[in-house]
């Protein structure tokens, strides 16, 4: 199982693939194909730095929408002051520091407890917002410069690219085992001497961070920014919903589970706008009652199957 | 065994992502076929929180303009030299800003609609106007809008409601000619509620109006009482509410409930809609006033229209903006019927500019491209009517003041 954890050369032959393809796809696909790759690398990127957290220590976050949030709202009141990229990174630095912060106050909590406090997290930061923005500065909403779809795009394959990079390290190094220590047995992990607390802030903060840029490149695709828009919760749970949909603690998992379920929420919705909800709804409790792995998790029971198949036939 | 399945694995993504990026290219290049419809897109809430407000206000009118127009064998261009009827290609954006700006962009990039209508609500416009703008399409505001979509100036951006600038002024007018000392203004905390709580001040104290009150409340709030209260203890003549439905409904419900009355009661986004405004309260309404305002008697056109409406959806049209847009998507047809073309740039340069006779009288834009011949600024509730009580020719009625008492509930 632990070589499934490891890049290897075929793996990585794959990947650059991969990357290679989407890197020149504005050269060939159409333009709406490039719309919809960007928001169905937001959700992957979402996706899978949230799995990268809460995959392996089982701590189920539902800040998303708030780290998200945070890299919106900051591209929103940085405006067009400075240059994009610094924008940007501003936009992760700042939910970094914000999931360090609430980490460090919230991370000794565990179970329903966690996940509730998380989830307040969006709708305090929101109010928070929206009562500074009236009671301090006058104004509620403010108004994004916008920037073209494919730099948007580009963007987003960079984080996303960056992303694997730091998960791929992060599963080779002693820290991916110290995390997944934490996950298995919290106090066993503290007594052989990891220091817990820290390195689950640090991932927590990490984690964030994409999610700070994610937000903060997707901002610049809505023109029109306020608390409300910025903090929706409905981004806290899809993550988790598309990483379970794919299959969790697998590696792909999260990635395959965020592209198949955006691709398929844009189709159900453009072929189906008035049953959308309703398919959607099925396929959601179907993959969930018979499909405990997830999609990658299906995929491998499928392949084990075969195997056994051929082993008995030979 | 396990390397070779994820070299597989991997090839498999990457085969089903060039298909499908393939497959999208296949659908651009796909031939041009001759014109027999025009199709006009549009990204709307059909559903999640926004949904509601589609339904009562907005959404039909521009359903209604469709069958009308198809009735008549559809809108003439000369450039294909005959009448092409209209297809509605609406989809659903859950009430979400990022759906609906993708959908708006798959409408223009794949599915090559000839024209796009406009999504709901202020912030989505916000958020449409520029995509529609950086393809050269033509957007005409529909339910939303603010003042300061002027600031982002673009040129194929067209606002059709009237808000806070426009209505400030008259209310304030309004308030001074029945002799309304003072207000409490109460408004809530985003952009329509800011830009109208804001604007009205100055204009009340233009008048020597008292604005002895002016507080914001938070979205999503469930109990307005003490508010209510504040204002009652103030002792002002006039409380205005700028809000949307949901806080419309509670101010009105808690100032029936508390037997709470004002000699003057304004709610902005709420008393247009008789569903839910009349539907809810009945005759406990008379008196109100709010934020439009049309009625049948404005003109002969929009007589035609409340007709039109009851027949096709068995209740009265909104009393904001109904007139407006559809007046506006009149003005729309004439344009493209005069350029004999479908071409944008040539359709927009006729709308910025010209005047056209529609259901409300002469329609035209300001060099902002907002509209600007409103049939009416400010409403009131008076005897099952929303009459529009804006001093001068509009006037479809004098204003009812004092405001009669909330009904006594029948113990």
């Amino acid at each position: 199982m632990t070589s499934a954890r490891y890049i290897d050369g075929k793996s990585l032959v794959v990947w650059l693939l991969v990357m290679a393809a989407m890197a020149l796809a504005p050269h060939y696909a159409s333009r709406y194909a490039i719309i919809l790759l960007s928001t169905i690398l937001m959700y992957v990127v979402l996706s899978v730095s949230w799995a990268m957290f809460s995959g392996p220590t089982k701590y189920i976050s539902l800040a998303p929408a708030a780290f998200f949030g945070a890299g919106i709202y900051s591209a929103a009141v940085l405006g067009s002051s400075l240059p994009l990229l610094v924008v940007i990174l501003i936009g992760g630095a700042v939910s970094f520091c914000l999931a360090v912060l609430v980490g460090a106050l919230t991370l000794r909590l565990r179970g329903i407890y966690f996940v509730m406090f998380t989830f307040g997290l969006v709708e305090l930061l929101m109010h928070f917002l929206l009562w500074f923005e009236l009671n301090i500065n006058d104004t509620t909403g403010r108004v994004v410069p916008s920037i073209d779809n494919s730099t948007v795009y580009y963007l987003m394959l960079a984080v996303f690219s960056l992303l694997m990079v730091t998960v791929y390290a992060l599963q080779g190094s002693k820290f991916g085992m110290a995390l997944k220590g934490v996950g298995e047995n919290e106090e066993a992990a503290a007594h052989i001497g990891v220091n817990v607390t820290v390195l689950k802030i640090t991932v927590f903060g990490l984690s964030a961070f994409f999610m700070g840029l994610a937000g903060a490149i997707m901002a610049t695709k809505w023109t029109y920014i306020d608390p409300k828009i910025a903090f929706n919760p409905v981004v806290s749970f899809m993550p988790v919903l598309m990483a379970i949909f794919g299959g969790l603690g697998r590696p792909y998992g999260p990635i395959i589970g965020a592209a198949i379920f955006s691709y398929l929420g844009e189709f159900l919705i453009t072929k189906f706008p008035y049953y959308y909800m309703l398919i959607f709804g099925v396929i959601l409790v179907v993959a969930i009652l018979y499909m405990p792995g997830g999609l990658v998790g299906m995929a491998q029971d499928i392949r084990k199957y075969f195997l056994r198949r051929q082993h008995a036939d030979s | 065994m396990v390397k070779k399945s994820r070299l597989l694995q991997g090839l498999m993504v990457l085969g089903v992502a060039m298909a499908f990026l393939v497959g999208a290219t296949a659908a651009d290049c796909a031939p041009k076929k001759d014109k027999d419809k025009i199709v006009i897109g549009q990204a709307i809430s059909l559903s999640g929180p926004l949904a509601g407000g589609v339904a009562i206000s907005g959404g039909k009118i521009y359903e209604l303009w469709v069958e009308e127009v198809n009735k008549n064998g559809g809108i003439y261009v000369a450039e294909y030299g005959k009448k092409l009827p209209v297809e509605l290609k609406r989809y659903d954006d859950k009430s979400d800003i990022g759906t609906m700006s993708n959908l708006i962009e798959k409408l223009i990039v794949e599915d090559k609609v000839d024209f796009i209508f406009p999504p709901w609500g202020t912030a989505w416009l916000f958020a449409a106007a520029p995509i529609c703008n950086k393809y050269g399409y033509i957007l005409i505001g529909g339910p939303g809008g603010a003042g300061k979509l002027k600031e982002l100036s673009l040129p194929y951006f067209f606002q059709v409601l009237n808000f806070s600038e426009t209505q400030a002024p008259v209310l304030a007018s309004i308030f001074k000619e029945v002799g309304v000392k003072s207000v409490a203004v109460i408004y809530r905390a985003d952009l329509h509620g800011i830009e109208f709580g804001k604007s009205l001040i100055p204009d009340f104290k233009k008048k020597g109006i008292k604005v002895k009150m002016n507080k914001s409340y938070p979205d999503g709030i469930k109990d307005v009482s003490p508010m209510l209260k504040e204002a009652k203890s103030l002792g002002v003549d006039a409380l205005v509410v700028a809000c949307y439905p949901p806080g419309g409904m509670l101010f009105t419900a808690q100032a029936m409930e508390l037997d709470i009355n004002f000699n003057a009661f304004f709610l902005t986004v709420l008393p247009f809609s008789p569903p839910l405004f009349k539907g809810t309260f009945g005759k406990a309404i008379e008196g109100v006033m709010g934020g439009g305002a049309w009625n049948a008697k404005t003109s002969p056109g929009a007589k035609e229209l409340v007709e039109k409406f009851k027949a096709k959806f068995g209740e009265e049209p909104d009393y904001w903006g109904g007139l407006y847009y559809w007046a506006s998507l009149q003005h729309f047809q004439k344009a493209i019927e005069k350029a004999g073309t479908l071409d944008q740039k040539k359709i927009r340069d006729i709308m910025a500019t010209q005047k056209f006779e529609t259901a409300l009288g002469p329609f035209w834009y300001d060099k902002d491209r907002f509209f600007v011949n409103h049939p009416g600024e400010i409403g009131q509730w008076q005897k099952d009517v929303f009459e529009v009580i804006d001093p001068g020719v509009k006037r479809t009625a004098p204003p009812e003041y004092p405001k009669p008492n909330w009904p006594k509930k029948a113990k």
